[in-house]
């Protein structure tokens, strides 16, 4: 081959190569560009259960009721709601509401989702306290639903963007592509997706409230951290989700953005399996709970992220006791402690974790500072799937794991970890038992009076916090980078950040 | 020659089957349930059982592999994704000008770089290009990719505003990702062509070339390089096999969402049928990028097309 030949395959090359690349579109100025770190998994609220989906679904989607910010009860599909009886809700629905398909929402949608729901692997759990075979359509309008038992907690399920209504004729229609083709009632709806790469939502028009302020709003998945920081900077994107710790001073420190900073409702803890010696002495799991340093944890490994958590809820989780005080860190409390319940020579034993650098950073802080009250801790980093089916069996001494309260109803993170009914895989893996406990936790899902679910579950986490089956450690936060031009911007406490009402000026 | 390729693409199949199975046993006997890994940490046992069952995980080995198989090689069905329920095919087909587009923008770069300067140097072996080049082919060869597109990003995009950080739109978008990855490979080639030059030179008929009264750049151009490309190409197809395979590092670090990122992703999450589908196909590229090569060997060199009959 000559040079010649070579230079015209090169030339050839390089005009397949600038051909391929083609030509992208600019983004306009009405539109809103988010990125988070990572692809939504589907737009079928009932095929996954990933924070990435929740984001996107929210804005095409609506529930029956909603939460605002603050957490409160706010009318979504269903414009009013009474409790008929103990097990029984019924729903009265906006009239002339409108799927993103053109056909009209009503009962009969209602009812095909939760059971829908019911079915799914994924969501299961949120409607699970639904009785299937009550329902009750009363007419086109008004729909009543049960729970098998009395449970309190339901409104705020129903608000869950898991609960989103479907339409049944659009889910019947795309089978099993629904998930690429979502049809909802909210104020946008889907435009285009590009797999891994971008998502594209446009403006409603025939949306029954108030119209969406900005006409499209494009999801982008920028998984590299610190790029989602640097993009920002550069004004590529107007929104960044989760900003690393470690960029928070970046984006303070540049008058051109602006940093929404809130807690959630996440929360990380150390579990002990209270079954097991020496973890069934409950002064042993206070003694730990003195000995850790949490403030150093908090600042070294998490860079100053969220809060020292007192109790097993965060502050943003209704009926959460504000009241409860940190152990904090106190060695010669702590070795009283084990001197009196008879390990003054202290033991050995182990920690377990899941493939999770934080988790890891942690584990590894906490067996030099328990090495301090003479507990000797040896590391297992344990594989999700080995890890989940063996704290489950309870054959573990401690863990660490996190827990989102995602309805934002103490029953979401309360009932499932502490009653004694739900040892294991249901989600109590620190098999901690107290009657006193199983018995509020019943009263609060039961009661329909919401002073009465307060007094219970405050004196639950007052009861959780003094019996220590987790050394408690942090309470999370929501980091969302925004360029100074936009304004309308919440953090919600679920992590799912409603974009309606933001405007990019 | 056609007898030759069809024979080579024959012998495709079974490399294709093995490949299935190989990556089909790995996966399953890899510890970590899909299930699991899906419903993340707040699912219950029931769910779990539930997902598994709807998945088929509970069949043993051999009927899950068969469907596997059969689905892939009688109806070209690589199946759904666990994790997203999309048509793994699509997936990867939607994927592929992507990673198409960097491998070879990121190849044209290497090789426009890497082959004059590997000639430069040894036809002036020693001298200060010589030197310095070869300084920076150990660089480019030492340098983490990953490292070296956070440096441009820095550099080009923050600090300098030229082209944007991530993600792929436009052509503007590629540059960075295509310069990072063609300087590392760029810094192979260089150092391939410039020892098979050298090799080259010292053989008798160059000198018999240069005796003969022949121009300098006549006797490099015509008589060394085309003697010295053979080493040269066979680098040049691995490294662009190996980028069609994704180049799942500067893939992460400028967003691009190729290949390497979805295979990346697809083995955290345990999806198998995006992983099986995932190996098979770059499998299949990285084949071909090999039977091209191989005829491309032909061209340059006669005395291996007459072995082709």
């Amino acid at each position: 081959m000559n040079s010649k030949k070579i230079a015209l395959l090169l030339a050839v090359l390089l005009m397949f190569a600038v051909f391929a690349i083609g030509c992208g579109d600019e983004a306009s100025t009405d539109t809103l560009i988010v990125a988070q770190n990572s692809d939504a998994d589907s737009l079928d609220p009932h095929a996954t259960n990933d924070q990435a989906s929740s984001r996107v679904i929210k804005q095409i989607y609506q529930s029956l009721l909603d939460q605002n910010e603050d957490m409160e009860l706010i009318p979504g599909l269903a414009e009013e709601w009474e409790q008929v009886d103990e097990l029984t809700f019924e729903f009265t629905l906006r009239e002339g509401v409108l799927f993103h398909n053109g056909e009209e929402l009503t009962a009969s949608d209602v009812e095909f989702t939760l059971l829908r729901a019911l079915e799914s692997p994924d969501v299961g759990h949120i409607v699970g306290a639904i009785d299937p075979d009550n329902f009750e359509i009363i007419d086109d309008y008004t729909i009543r639903i049960s729970t098998l038992e009395p449970f309190a907690p339901i409104l705020a399920h129903l608000a869950h963007p898991a609960t989103s209504i479907l339409n049944q004729a659009a889910v019947e229609e795309f089978g099993d592509d629904y998930g690429e083709n979502p049809v909802g009632t909210g104020p946008f709806m889907l435009e285009s997706w590009t797999r891994g790469s971008e998502l594209n939502l446009e403006r409603f028009e025939d949306f029954h409230g108030e119209s969406a302020r900005m006409e499209r709003v494009r999801f982008r998945n920028i998984q590299e951290d610190g790029n989602r920081t640097i993009e920002l900077e550069t004004g590529e994107i107007h929104i960044a989700y989760d900003i690393l710790p470690s960029d928070i001073s970046r984006i303070e420190g540049n008058d051109e953005l602006q940093l929404a900073r809130d807690l959630n409702f996440s929360t990380v803890y150390l579990g002990f399996n209270a079954e097991k010696e020496p973890f069934d002495d409950v002064r042993v799991r206070q003694a730990i709970n003195y000995a850790i340093d949490v403030d150093s944890i908090i600042n070294s490994v998490m860079e100053g992220s969220g809060e020292v958590a007192t109790g097993p809820i965060g502050p943003m989780v209704w009926a959460s006791n504000d009241d409860l005080e940190p152990y904090g860190h106190d060695l010669d409390r702590a070795r009283e402690l084990m001197e009196e319940a008879g390990y003054g020579d202290g033991f050995s034993t182990t920690i377990w974790t899941n493939d999770n650098q934080l988790r890891q950073d942690i584990a590894q802080i906490a067996q030099s500072q328990l090495a301090e009250i003479g507990i000797d801790i040896e590391i297992e980093v344990l594989e999700w799937g080995a890890y989940l089916e063996n704290t489950a069996a309870g054959e573990h001494d401690m863990f660490i794991l996190g827990w989102v309260t995602v309805t934002g109803d103490p029953d979401y993170g309360l009932y499932a970890l502490f009653h004694s009914e739900q040892f294991g895989a249901a989600g109590n893996r620190t098999f901690y038992s107290n009657d006193r406990v199983d018995e509020l936790l019943a009263q609060g899902r039961r009661s329909a009076d919401p002073d009465v679910r307060e007094e219970a579950y405050l004196e639950v986490q007052e009861i959780v916090r003094d019996e220590a089956p987790w050394l408690f450690l942090n309470t999370g936060e929501d980091r969302t980078g925004l360029r100074a031009n936009v304004s309308g911007f919440r953090n919600h406490p679920a992590g799912h950040h409603p974009l309606w009402n933001v405007i990019v000026e | 020659m056609l007898k030759y390729i069809g024979r080579r693409i024959l012998l495709l199949l079974p490399v294709l089957i093995g490949v299935s199975f190989i990556v089909f046993t790995l996966m399953y006997i890899t510890p970590g349930d899909p299930a699991a890994m899906q419903l993340g940490e707040q699912a219950t046992e029931r769910e779990i059982l539930q997902l598994r069952e709807q998945m088929g995980l509970d069949d043993p080995f051999i009927v899950q592999y068969g469907r596997f198989a059969r689905g892939v090689f009688t109806q070209m069905d690589f199946g759904r994704s666990y994790r997203t329920n999309a048509l793994v095919f699509n997936e990867l087909l939607s994927r592929f000008p992507t990673t198409l587009t960097l491998a070879a923008t990121g190849v044209i770069v290497a090789v426009v770089i890497g082959i004059p300067v590997g000639i430069i140097s040894a036809t002036k072996q020693y001298s200060l290009f010589d030197n310095s080049a070869m300084m920076f082919a150990l660089l480019g060869v030492s340098m983490p990719n990953f490292f070296q597109g956070l440096v441009a990003i820095l550099i080009f995009s923050v600090g300098l505003g030229w082209f944007p950080s991530s993600g792929y739109a436009t052509p503007m978008h590629m540059i960075l990702p295509a310069l990072t990855i063609g300087t590392s490979s760029a810094a192979m080639i260089t150092r391939m062509t410039r020892s098979s030059m050298l090799e080259v030179i010292r053989q008798d008929y160059i000198r018999t070339a240069r005796a003969k009264g022949q121009k300098e750049s006549k006797v490099i151009n015509r008589h060394a390089l085309k003697n010295a490309l053979i080493p040269v190409v066979t680098v040049i197809g691995l490294q662009f096999g190996y980028l069609l395979g994704g180049a799942v590092l500067t893939e992460t670090v400028f967003s691009i969402n190729g290949i390497g990122l979805l295979m990346v992703n697809s083995i955290r999450m345990r999806d198998l049928p995006m992983v099986q589908g995932g190996v098979l196909f770059i499998a299949l590229t990285f084949s071909v990028i090999n039977l091209a090569v191989d005829i491309l060997y032909g061209f340059i060199d006669p005395r291996i097309k007459a072995q082709y009959k």
